[in-house]
């Protein structure tokens, strides 16, 4: 991991929904999806986010490709403001930037074939036609580990697996440098999981690519990344360099590893740390939004909003008391340790 | 296995198929299971190996083009007064006589709460409808009249009036052992006290109001636990979980694990948790069975089965998942995919995926059989300590 190039840079980004009501559809509220993220993805790094459903992660990931309008904020790639781009110059922009949906089935066309489905952005970009593109689409799809044999068929002859495939050739055809991979193995199985992760860290290798690793699977995600950033309710709460399986700071982070469940039956039986739901991001808590739900919270944390702050060695954390706080050991870390331990 | 123990269910040889058009789907052949009574017990596969088959097949809710083509489910029903055990074939009942069973003694959690409730009714009278339909209510009406004349003797100044209802209360006191059939207003009221009563046992914070409201006025893990209170309404001797938990996220999850488990010990009913997670099964079952393309593959205690995976298949399926403690580059994967069940693999059908098969495996297919105490494994070659 190069620290030193950043490939892009998120300047106090927004995202609101507006909410609308009424007769007239006036507009009743804001959904704050992402609220003021500040971040630095570099050159050949994979950043993982995580966080529960409706924390804002997809939205973020899809914001940042300029897919979504963000309400404020800036988004710079290469060096390059693309907050307000339009026309061409954004169509020039977007070969640089891909995205990897969570749902296969529903991204692509099921009346297009593999080769179409796969050459079409070669054939926009005006970059290859005819025999030139059925080798590089061929090329493309052998990379990703399908065959000749696949490129005349539709997308319900595929498995699961192999659509997620197609999806990742289809990112690829432009070579971009920077893919979204937003939940791409959440609704595959264990084995052909690993498969898929394989493929993409095969990949990542050969394209130089730069990966930003949306899920909801904790163990998936620290698997795959670099760094990692956990959100909760639009926000960035802890930015971490560190395995947050065995180091957390903030107490949001601490609660979601330990509600991991741990594949070894020695270690079940843990608490439940994190008590109800997420609140409504309509109207966010005010303070630190993670303060109804945290056992440590302090009249300051009704009150004031902890900015992200370092606390060394790039770990930055959202949290008034990061660092004083003694949450235990969790079953997870117990967990690691032993294996750790009978491994070695 | 041993039928010495006190079994609950034990499903013996059960084959399924499902007639489409482009042939005949094995989607089952010769499942074995057998689930001990308080015992929780994992079925753990991927996508398509039949773990919500056999679930629908123990409640026979297979529908055309499946049909069940043989084997046995023996469940064997105890009566909580008696205690006598009474052991009947699922697959033999009239369809009438499967309304009895289904929902009443076996009760089944599906994975999607968004779909499964329905949206045009109030949670609380869903629930209410499963009582009314499988319980005779007759007690909990006399209860519930018992305690209206108690109130009004209370507020009651007259005395001539008092001992008149307080006559009426020993009547109906008197008649609490053998209770009559309830009229229909009070059976209501008493369904849907009960309805209350279940939202609670499933920690629902302020029961009384969540029973008002529509599902899609709760979150998803509120509408699971009120799916799985629909399911506890009738104290089911056996709860099927098909994929309870999968749609949530995993602190929601968390907490309906624990629910799950804390609801063991007041219940009493078995527990089989259909899952593609193994941390799942690790928190919260005692049993496992791995179940591959439509077959048995090993079946042993959770611990054994961490400790000592023996089918290739098992230890395939453990070294997959991403390990918190291990930094590796690459996964150990699986090779290939699974069979396509119209024409699945000869002799043992994880065989064209197998690193260890050998001649016998495409043309024998191996029967469950003891390798070590306690743990049963369909393998020609089995690995590890055996």
């Amino acid at each position: 991991m190069s620290q030193s190039e950043t490939l892009v840079s998120l300047a106090n980004l927004k995202k609101y929904f507006p909410l609308t009501g009424g007769v007239f559809r006036k507009i009743i509220g804001m959904v704050h999806a992402v609220d003021d993220v500040s971040l630095d993805i570099y050159r050949g790094e994979t950043l993982g986010v995580v966080g529960e459903s409706g924390c804002g992660k997809t939205t973020l990931g899809r914001t940042i490709l300029r897919l979504l309008e963000p309400t404020d904020g800036t988004i710079t790639f290469m060096g390059q403001d693309i907050t307000h781009l339009k026309g061409s110059d954004l169509r020039n922009i977007r070969h640089e930037m891909q995205i990897v949906f969570q749902d296969p089935m529903a991204s692509l066309d099921p009346r297009v074939t593999i080769k179409n489905t796969v050459g079409e952005p070669l054939l926009i970009n005006g970059i290859a036609r005819g025999p030139k593109l059925r080798a590089m689409v061929l090329d493309l799809l052998q990379k990703v580990g399908l065959t000749e044999d696949h490129l005349n068929r539709f997308p319900h002859e595929f498995s699961g697996g192999q659509r997620q495939r197609i999806c990742i050739a289809r990112a690829l055809a432009l070579n971009p440098k920077f893919v979204v991979m937003d939940e791409p193995t959440s609704s595959t199985d264990v084995s052909v999981q690993a498969q898929t992760l394989n493929l993409m860290k095969d990949l990542q290798d050969e394209f130089g690519l730069t990966y930003m690793f949306i899920s909801h699977n904790l163990s998936v995600v620290k698997h795959m990344s670099d760094r990692l950033a956990v959100m909760y309710l639009g926000k960035i709460v802890e930015l971490t360099p560190y395995d947050i399986f065995r180091k957390a700071l903030h107490p949001y982070t601490f609660a979601l590893v330990s509600a991991v469940p741990v594949p070894d039956p020695r270690f079940s039986g843990r608490a439940v740390l994190l008590k109800g739901e997420v609140p409504s991001p309509i109207n966010p808590p005010i303070g630190c939004r993670f303060n109804p739900r945290c056992i440590f919270a302090q009249e300051i944390c009704r009150t004031d909003e902890p900015p992200l702050r370092d606390v060394g060695d790039g770990h930055l954390v959202a949290c008034h008391f990061a660092g004083e706080l003694d949450f235990g050991k969790s079953s997870q870390m117990e967990y690691a340790q032993t294996a750790e331990a009978e491994a070695s | 296995m041993s039928s010495s123990e006190d079994l609950v269910l034990s499903v013996k040889g059960l084959t399924t198929n499902f007639y489409t058009y482009e042939g005949i789907v094995k989607a089952l052949d010769s499942v074995e299971l057998s689930l001990r009574r308080g015992d929780t017990m994992g079925i753990v596969g991927e996508t398509g190996c039949g773990k919500s088959v056999t679930a629908k097949c123990i409640l026979r809710l297979i529908e055309p083009p499946g049909r069940i083509d043989g084997g046995q489910i023996l469940f064997s029903d105890r009566d909580p007064k008696t205690g006598e055990t009474n052991e009947i074939d699922i697959l033999q009942l009239a369809p009438e006589e499967m309304l009895t069973i289904r929902g009443n003694k076996i009760a089944i959690v599906f994975q999607d709460p968004a779909t499964y409730p329905n949206p045009v009714f109030r949670i609380g009278a869903q629930i209410a409808e499963v009582v009314s339909l499988h319980q005779d209510l007759g007690r909990e009406v006399l209860e519930i009249r018992i305690r209206e004349l108690e109130d009004s003797v209370k507020n009651s100044s007259s005395a001539e009036h008092q001992a008149k209802v307080r006559e009426q209360i020993e009547h109906y006191v008197s008649m609490l052992e053998n209770p009559p059939k309830p009229d229909k207003k009070y059976a209501r009221k008493a369904a849907w006290a009960k309805a209350v009563d279940m939202l609670r046992l499933v920690r629902m914070p302020s029961p009384e109001q969540v029973a008002n409201q529509y599902p899609h006025e709760l979150s998803g893990g509120m509408r699971q636990r009120a799916l799985i209170a629909m399911a506890l309404a009738c104290n089911p001797s056996i709860l099927i979980c098909d994929e309870a938990t999968t749609a949530l996220d995993v602190t929601v999850q968390a907490q309906v694990l624990n629910l799950l488990n804390e609801l063991k010990k007041d219940i009493g009913a078995s527990i089989m948790i259909i899952t593609h997670d193994l941390g799942v099964v690790a928190e919260t079952c005692n049993w496992v069975m791995v179940m591959y393309a439509g077959t048995t593959v090993e079946s042993t205690s959770t611990k054994e089965l961490f400790e000592h995976p023996v089918h290739p298949y098992t230890i395939g399926l453990i070294t997959a998942i991403p390990k918190l403690h291990e930094n590796k580059e690459r996964l150990d994967q699986i090779q290939g995919t699974v069979p396509n069940l119209i024409n699945p693999p000869t002799g043992c059908r994880f065989h064209p995926r197998c690193a260890f098969a050998t001649e016998i495996c495409s043309r024998e297919r191996p029967s469950l059989e003891e390798v070590r105490p306690g743990h049963y494994v369909a393998c020609h070659n089995p690995q590890g300590n055996v």
